[in-house]
């Protein structure tokens, strides 16, 4: 075993953390800094709950061990993107188009779909549908999904204009 | 995870340093990129190494460079970086295209394209393309370099060319000049699927001559294959519907796929015979 000790900037935060170099970013995150947004479902990168942005790009948390994070990475999870404008907006417009069931999907569904608006903010349908093909979802059917997702569009084009 | 978490990484800051640490086995390590392969494989119960041997970001195997006649592409450059490189769909387009089709976004931020070529799967993506090119690997050692032919580099079922103390660096690809190259992958869904069958090509035709062609497939042998009897019998032909139909036939009877979990062999051969279709309909 060996230990590593990492200071990253998480949800725009200084944070600290000492474990195991092997262990998974997403118990990190979920057991030791108490960040339960996060959501373990397959454990082998197929599902994308666990989707956090890296240095902002999408990448699920169960697949990278903690010590490959050097100094300075910033961390955001769906409890950061939760505080920011852009966030609210996703969020909403996910309600407003009931694109949520069961809801274990949905926060790497938002992770994903703010890591696509803060890329292209007029996403096509095909680049919503690529950019939420590694997140499953069990109950929905997607349909409302991508219809949240071309809403928080919409809106946060009004917002930026 | 308890087993992952009981590994000693080692985290070089340099190739250097990594090779140094490959070179010895007291502190040679399994290598791990991305660990989109191996975090799976040792989540899922297969025995962990003692010692892993992180190559993540390591600055001097990120990088791509264009050349006049090839293309260098750094054995640690993500999927995702390889999508978005503009000169590469230019000169190397099928590889782009397989990289494209990795996992999802998520996997392709953290696959490299090193990591894809020495995990060594018979369904590896980026296989058929990067061998359709007639590139090389190159290796590194405490020795120096080599290259290694990347039709040579996959000697069996998930094993390839490199010794021990051996760490891929690169990958060398002539450009595809007047050659044109397509890549399909067919699997159960776009994203997140395990390929049945997948087929790159880089074929020139002048005057409606077949001067070239290079064709390969994944997962219908334990290695990713050229198939050279097909290409050697389109080679000096007139590209026509018939040539194409003949193509289609010999690809299936040249192919020996496997059934498993993912398809059958007969679907398989007829698969492999509709993608070499395919890559000669589209020139």
């Amino acid at each position: 075993m060996s230990n590593v000790t990492r200071t990253w900037k998480l949800n725009g935060k200084s944070v600290t953390v000492r474990a195991p170099a092997g262990r998974r970013l997403l118990d990190v995150l979920r057991d030791d800094l108490g960040l339960t947004g996060s959501k373990e479902s397959c454990g082998e990168g197929e599902c994308g709950a666990c989707t956090v942005l890296v240095d902002d790009e999408p990448m699920v948390s169960c697949l990278i061990p903690v010590g490959q994070l050097p100094n300075g990475t910033e961390i955001l999870t769906i409890e950061g993107i939760a505080r920011k404008a852009a966030g609210r907006v996703i969020q909403q417009a996910y309600i407003e188009c009931g694109a949520v069931q069961c809801g274990f999907c949905i926060p790497g569904m938002v992770v994903s779909s703010y890591a696509l608006l803060q890329r292209n903010p007029k996403p096509s349908t095909r680049a919503i549908r690529d950019a939420l093909a590694g997140n499953l979802c069990r109950c929905t059917g997607y349909a409302k999904i991508i219809q949240a997702v071309k809403l928080a569009a919409t809106r946060l084009a009004k917002r930026t204009r | 995870m308890k087993n992952i978490e009981k590994i000693a990484f080692q985290f070089p800051a340099t190739l250097v340093a990594a090779l140094r640490l490959q070179a010895n086995e007291k502190t040679r390590g399994k290598l791990l990129a991305g660990g989109t392969d191996l975090m799976v494989q040792w989540a899922s119960g297969v025995p962990t190494p003692e010692r892993v041997t992180s190559l993540w970001n390591l600055p001097e195997i990120s990088a791509i460079r264009v050349l006049a006649d090839h293309v260098e592409i750094g054995a640690g450059v993500t999927h995702a970086f390889l999508v978005d490189c503009q000169p590469l769909r230019t000169h190397v387009p099928a590889l782009v295209t397989a990289a494209g089709t990795v996992g999802a976004k998520q996997i392709q931020a953290r696959g490299t394209l090193g990591g894809n070529v020495a995990n060594a799967s018979p369904a590896g993506d980026t296989a058929p393309a990067l061998l359709v090119t007639d590139g090389t690997v190159v290796l590194a050692s405490q020795a120096g370099e080599r290259e290694v032919s990347l039709s040579q580099f996959w000697t069996g079922y998930r094993q390839i060319a490199a010794r021990p103390d051996e760490i891929i660096v690169a990958f060398r690809l002539p450009k595809r000049g007047k050659a044109r190259e397509r890549f399909r992958k067919i699997g159960t869904r776009r994203a997140q699927a395990i390929s049945k069958v997948m087929a790159a090509s880089r074929i020139r035709v002048e005057k409606g001559v077949i001067v070239s062609a290079a064709i390969a497939l994944g997962s219908v042998a334990p290695t990713p294959v050229r198939l050279t009897q097909v290409e050697q019998f389109l080679a000096g032909k007139k590209l026509t519907p018939a040539l194409i139909a003949e193509a289609e036939k010999l690809a299936q009877t040249t192919v020996q796929p496997i059934a498993d979990i993912r398809s059958t062999a007969e679907y398989r051969r007829w698969a492999s015979g509709r993608l070499v279709r395919d890559a000669l309909e589209h020139l």
